[in-house]
Parts: structure tokens; C-alpha cells; sequence
């Protein structure tokens, strides 16, 4: 479960981001006065324009920002608060997610399994699971800078996955990625459903919240336009389409 | 955890060609291609100038005393070929194109003085610019004059004991290690300073610029790590690189010396071995290793807030010129460690390196140089931690 209460979070910019920004403000509110609840074995998703807080908001969720307001609740552990604690139970992954190229997928996972803290035992019987189901066995040991990108997918999956996290966080997952790579994305998000697991990811792709969410946000220019099942928001509908909609809620708050 | 990112690290590192090349060869290799090419050099000069023969002009009669003498030094004094002019404004522009490369001009009066058993009059012409070449004039005339001179006591029938009342005999108390500790001892510690600077220099900004620029901090922001343990992982690695790139100039220069025999001449190589002895190399490394924290401790907080490995380079390389430059004052002889220069990061330990090799060390000059160092460095890596810690820089 992940429980997000009047989240905000403000920038302080400097001389020269003022300038880039063309702006005299020196504070930037990147959000402001989210609030959401993500249920366990539902996948919520954060829809927005790109700039629009998405990922400002996902990261505050992961904790690597702080918040500069309001509360976060993963797992029952104040976010805020307990950031190290509630960390054991996150699993963070985005489509701009690098590796390190020099190390192997084996060296990878279990850097990442030993900094998560799991038991000699408990690593080999996930390892082995995961490579099984993301066939990853004959590429484990290769550098990572000589994986294609479908391969590096896998592995960044299998990294994500090592501790096996209560709650999973997505952040525009499979940007970049060809259709062939993105599949291996939605797979998992569908896996971690079925598994009662808490999934939120970020998209500005209407169809791909359309496939795979539950229940869904729209976030604009760090503001909550829509806060709903995908149900709901589909009954409430006013243009032909999911994208057109999408396009007309972001656009009426330009007419307020 | 510290640990376990440190080995992480370390390996990502080590499989680094670039950082291969900066921590290892480089530093390794210096020191026997430096002796190699300065003995090869040294050697070929003096080979050189023995076989060089110089030609000098000369203005006045060939059987002048001082000709005909010069005429006839052994070639001991190196070969020289004589050649008469009538001027002496011809004389100077030979020896400013180099086809000369002395000019002696003897004066309408030598002769008559020379009888006289007044100063007679000699003028020699050189270019400065021809290295040796003023030596080698002032070894020719002061042999000829060192003859006339004993001539002249005989003629007089003078004893030249008695025409000198004072013997004076100098002597230097310093040994050859001072001699080399306080004249060159700057340019070993240098070395260390320049090799610990450029072995920090990329993986500082490989393993916290590259992290941010490859996408891979943010994942490894979310695990269950406080930042300060990975700043002290990743910390660790940049300063034992900056350590093994010191250690490596050290090695390289073992092995001019012991493997190489670069250095030919006994009793300087009596004096080295004197000098590397495992307490040097073990205060050199005291001395080194909060030195290397503080290198790395400036270098992390721009490689935390560079957004680009370009940018931190082009920052961090002109930083190398404000390490250097308090390093070079090991260069000037007459600077020693004091309370005062004890006191000033980089310097101290350039001067208590100098004064180390020259086995003078004051120990307790020593301890205020260290526990500087130690203080700086806990500075260095207190903004480090701030930077790191700052939310902002650390993500894109």
C-alpha cells in the first residue's frame, strides 16, 4: 500500500535556473497538495505531461527526494520519517535506469541483493528464479556494456525484483524501449499484480495505462486533475477517446 | 555496507582502461623513462662536448704567449681548432652565427707588459647562450695564467708559498643525503602530489559524475544505504587510487634504480638507498594518506555537482594547478618546515618529504603537519558529505 497525503515539494532555484526558466520566482513547486492511495494487487498509474510532477513525485515515493510537505506511508512505514526502512520494501525502476557496463548481470544482482541485506539462501533461490523466468541464464555472466538492450531490460528487471518489494514504482518504464523490450515491462508489472504486490508507474501514454491500470492519477503542473479508477474516469469520458480526454483535462486548466 | 560498496567500486574501477592507465602505468612508468632520457641525454652532452671541437678566433700574433700556450694545452682540456682574424667586430659575429664559438682578443700591449711583469691584457668573447662554454674559456686562461703566473715567481725568484699568508680549506658538513634531500628532495614529494591528484582524478568523476550521467545513482539511491556510507564507499576508492598512483611512481622509481640500473654512480646510489628505507617509505605514506583524503575530499564535491564527466573535468583539471603550485615551493632551497609552513596544506608535506629524505625531520614539525593534514581532510570530506547529501545534485 502506498498512501500519499498533501504531498509538496518546492525547489529552490538558483541565479542561473531563474534565468533559464525566465522566471523571478525563487522557489519552483514542482507539487503541490498531492494526495492518493495505491492499493495492494492493483497497478495505479501517474498520468501527466511531461514537467508535469510525475516523477518529482515518484521520486519523493522511493525517497530519494524528501518531501518539503505531507505525508508517505509505504507499507505501513512512514516514508518521511523511516526513509531507510521503507526502502526495503520499494523496488524502483525507469526507463532511463542505467547499469553498470563494466560489471556482469551476476555481479549486478548481487551488489544490489547485498545492499538490500537477503540471506546467502534466500539470493540463489530468487536469483535462480528470476533468470529462469526472465531467461537470463546465458547472458549472466557477460559484461553489461555488451547486452543489448533487451538483455539490459532483464537485468534492471532482475535488479528491481532481487528483494522482492512489497511496493513497485515505475517511473515512464518503458520509454525508449521497442515494443519487443517494452513487453518484457508490462509482463512484469502484470506479474507483480498477480502477486498482491502495490505497483504505481508513470506515463504520458494513454494506451499504456489503458492496458494495464487499475486506477490512475492525472497530475498537471504538479496539481491533481483526476484522481479515480480507471472505470470511473473511463464513465466520465466527455471526448471519443482515452487520449482525447486526457488532452481536454490537461487543456481545461489552461481555460482557469 | 561501506565495505560492500567500496569492493563494488573497486571493481568497477579497476576494469576501467582509463583509470588503469592514470593509476597504474603511468605513474609506473614515469620515473624510468624520466632517468632514462635524463641519463641518455646527460650522457650523449658529455660525449658531446668531449668530442666537440671548439673553434676559437683570435686577434693578435700566433706566437703570442697565450696562443702559443693554448696552442699547446693537451686535449685533455677537449679539442679546439685556432683560427686567426685581423678584428674583432668579425670575430663577435662568428661567434654570434656559431662558426665560432670563443673569441680571444689579445691587446697591442701584451707583450710589452708581459715584460714589464704588468697585467697584460687579454679579452675573450662568448656567447652566453653555448652552455659550458663560458666554463671552458675561464679552464683554458686560467691555465695559461696559472703558468705565467708561476713563471713570473721564478723569474722574481719569488717562493709562492710565502705570496700566500692564508690556506684556507673548505669543508661541507652535510652529507650527500642532505645535500639531496634539502636541494632535489622537493621534486620526489612533487611526483607523489602530481600522481595522487590524477589517480583521484578519475574515478572521483567516474564514480560519482559517470554514476549520475549513466542513470544509476537513482537506483542506488533507493536501497536501503544511508548516503554517508556511500559517499564513504566511493570515497574509499578515490583515495586508494590516488595511493596506488603514488605507490606506482615509487615502484617505477625501485625499479630505475634496482632493476634498470639507471643510476650509475655509486656513491649516489649509496646515498638512494640510504634515503628509500621503510620508515621514509612509511612516514612518506603517513604524510600521503591524509593528503590523498583531501585531494579526494575537493574533488567529490565538484564531481557531485558537474552534470556532465566534460564538466567535471574541465573543472576538476585547473584545480591540478592549485595542488601543484604549493607543491613546487619544495623546489626552492632555503624554504623549511616551521611552525608556520607546518601549517600550510600541501606545503607541509612537500617541506617534511624534503626534510625526511634529508633525515632532519622534526618529528614534532611532523606531527603538526599531519594532524593539519588530518584536519583539512576531515573538512574536505564534511563538504563532501553536505554536497552529496544535497538532493539536487545528486540526481539529474
Amino acid at each position: 500500500m502506498i498512501e500519499i497525503t498533501d504531498l509538496r515539494k518546492e525547489f529552490v532555484l538558483s541565479k542561473q535556473q531563474r534565468k533559464e526558466l525566465n522566471t523571478k520566482d525563487s522557489i519552483a513547486t514542482a507539487v503541490d497538495g498531492v494526495s492518493f492511495t495505491c492499493k495492494p494487487g492493483r497497478v495505479f498509474s501517474l498520468l501527466g505531461p511531461n514537467g508535469a510532477g510525475k516523477t518529482t513525485t515518484l521520486r519523493m515515493i522511493s525517497t530519494i527526494f524528501k518531501p518539503t510537505s505531507g505525508s508517505i506511508k509505504i507499507a505501513d512505514v512512514d516514508a518521511v520519517a523511516n526513509p531507510t526502512e521503507a526502502r526495503k520494501k520499494i523496488g524502483f525502476l525507469t526507463g532511463s535506469t542505467g547499469l553498470y557496463a563494466r560489471l556482469t548481470p551476476n555481479e549486478v544482482i548481487k551488489y544490489f541483493a547485498d545492499l538490500y541485506g537477503i540471506s546467502k539462501d534466500e539470493f540463489e533461490e530468487r536469483k535462480e528464479r528470476l533468470y529462469t523466468l526472465l531467461d537470463m541464464h546465458d547472458f549472466q555472466g557477460k559484461r553489461i556494456g555488451k547486452l543489448s538492450t533487451g538483455m539490459k531490460q532483464k537485468v534492471s528487471i532482475c535488479r528491481t525484483m532481487i528483494h522482492d518489494p512489497e511496493v513497485v514504482v515505475f517511473d515512464e518504464p518503458t520509454s525508449g524501449l521497442d515494443v519487443i523490450t517494452a513487453e518484457n515491462i508490462i509482463k512484469l508489472i502484470r506479474d507483480c499484480k498477480d502477486q498482491g504486490k502495490t505497483v504505481i508507474f508513470s506515463s504520458h501514454i494513454m494506451s499504456e495505462v489503458d492496458l494495464l491500470c487499475d486506477d490512475m492519477a492525472i497530475i498537471h503542473k504538479g496539481r491533481m486533475l483526476f484522481d479515480g479508477t480507471m472505470d470511473e474516469f473511463k464513465n466520465q469520458m466527455e471526448a471519443e477517446n482515452l487520449t482525447a480526454e486526457f488532452i481536454r483535462i490537461v487543456n481545461a486548466t489552461k481555460n482557469h | 555496507m561501506i565495505f560492500t560498496i567500496f569492493k563494488k567500486e573497486l571493481k568497477d574501477t579497476l576494469r576501467d582502461k582509463r583509470t588503469l592507465m592514470m593509476m597504474l602505468v603511468i605513474p609506473t612508468l614515469v620515473f624510468p623513462i624520466i632517468m632514462a632520457v635524463f641519463m641518455s641525454v646527460s650522457a650523449s652532452f658529455t660525449e658531446e662536448a668531449a668530442n666537440k671541437e671548439v673553434k676559437i678566433g683570435y686577434v693578435g700574433q700566433k706566437d703570442n704567449y697565450v696562443i702559443n700556450h693554448l696552442d699547446n694545452l693537451p686535449e685533455s682540456y677537449g679539442k679546439k681548432g685556432l683560427y686567426a682574424y685581423t678584428d674583432s667586430i668579425q670575430l663577435k659575429k662568428d661567434i654570434h652565427n656559431d662558426t665560432l664559438q670563443m673569441g680571444i682578443y689579445i691587446d697591442a700591449q701584451f707583450d710589452k707588459d708581459m715584460s714589464n711583469k704588468r697585467p697584460a691584457k687579454v679579452k675573450v668573447f662568448y656567447n652566453a647562450t653555448d652552455l659550458g662554454m663560458e666554463e671552458r674559456a675561464k679552464a683554458y686562461l686560467e691555465t695559461i695564467e696559472d703558468l705565467a703566473l708561476q713563471e713570473r715567481y721564478l723569474d722574481m725568484e719569488l717562493d709562492a708559498s710565502q705570496l700566500r699568508p692564508i690556506e684556507t680549506d673548505y669543508n661541507n658538513v652535510a652529507s650527500g643525503k642532505e645535500m639531496i634531500g634539502k636541494l632535489a628532495g622537493g621534486f620526489l614529494p612533487y611526483i607523489f602530489i602530481a600522481f595522487g591528484f590524477l589517480g583521484c582524478m578519475y574515478p572521483a568523476i567516474d564514480l560519482f559524475t559517470g554514476e549520475k550521467e549513466r542513470g544509476t545513482i537513482e537506483t542506488l539511491l533507493t536501497t536501503p544505504v544511508a548516503r554517508w556510507q556511500i559517499l564513504f564507499g566511493k570515497m574509499g576508492v578515490v583515495v586508494l587510487s590516488g595511493l596506488v598512483a603514488a605507490s606506482a611512481a615509487l615502484l617505477g622509481l625501485f625499479l630505475s634504480i634496482e632493476v634498470l640500473d639507471l643510476v650509475q654512480n655509486e656513491e649516489l646510489l649509496d646515498i638512494i638507498h640510504g634515503i628509500l628505507n621503510p620508515t621514509f617509505i612509511l612516514t612518506l605514506f603517513l604524510l600521503l594518506f591524509p593528503l590523498t583524503i583531501f585531494i579526494a575530499g575537493i574533488m567529490i564535491p565538484i564531481a557531485v555537482y558537474a552534470k556532465s564527466f566534460k564538466e567535471a573535468q574541465s573543472i576538476i583539471t585547473p584545480l591540478n594547478i592549485v595542488i601543484i603550485l604549493p607543491a613546487m615551493v619544495g623546489f626552492f632551497p632555503g624554504i623549511e618546515l616551521n611552525a608556520v609552513t607546518a601549517c600550510i596544506p600541501v606545503v607541509n608535506v612537500v617541506l617534511a618529504t624534503k626534510e625526511l629524505i634529508a633525515g632532519t625531520l622534526d618529528y614534532g614539525l611532523l606531527g603538526l603537519s599531519f594532524a593539519v593534514m588530518m584536519l583539512i581532510a576531515v573538512v574536505a570530506v564534511f563538504i563532501s558529505y553536505k554536497r552529496f547529501d544535497k538532493e539536487t545534485n545528486v540526481v539529474l
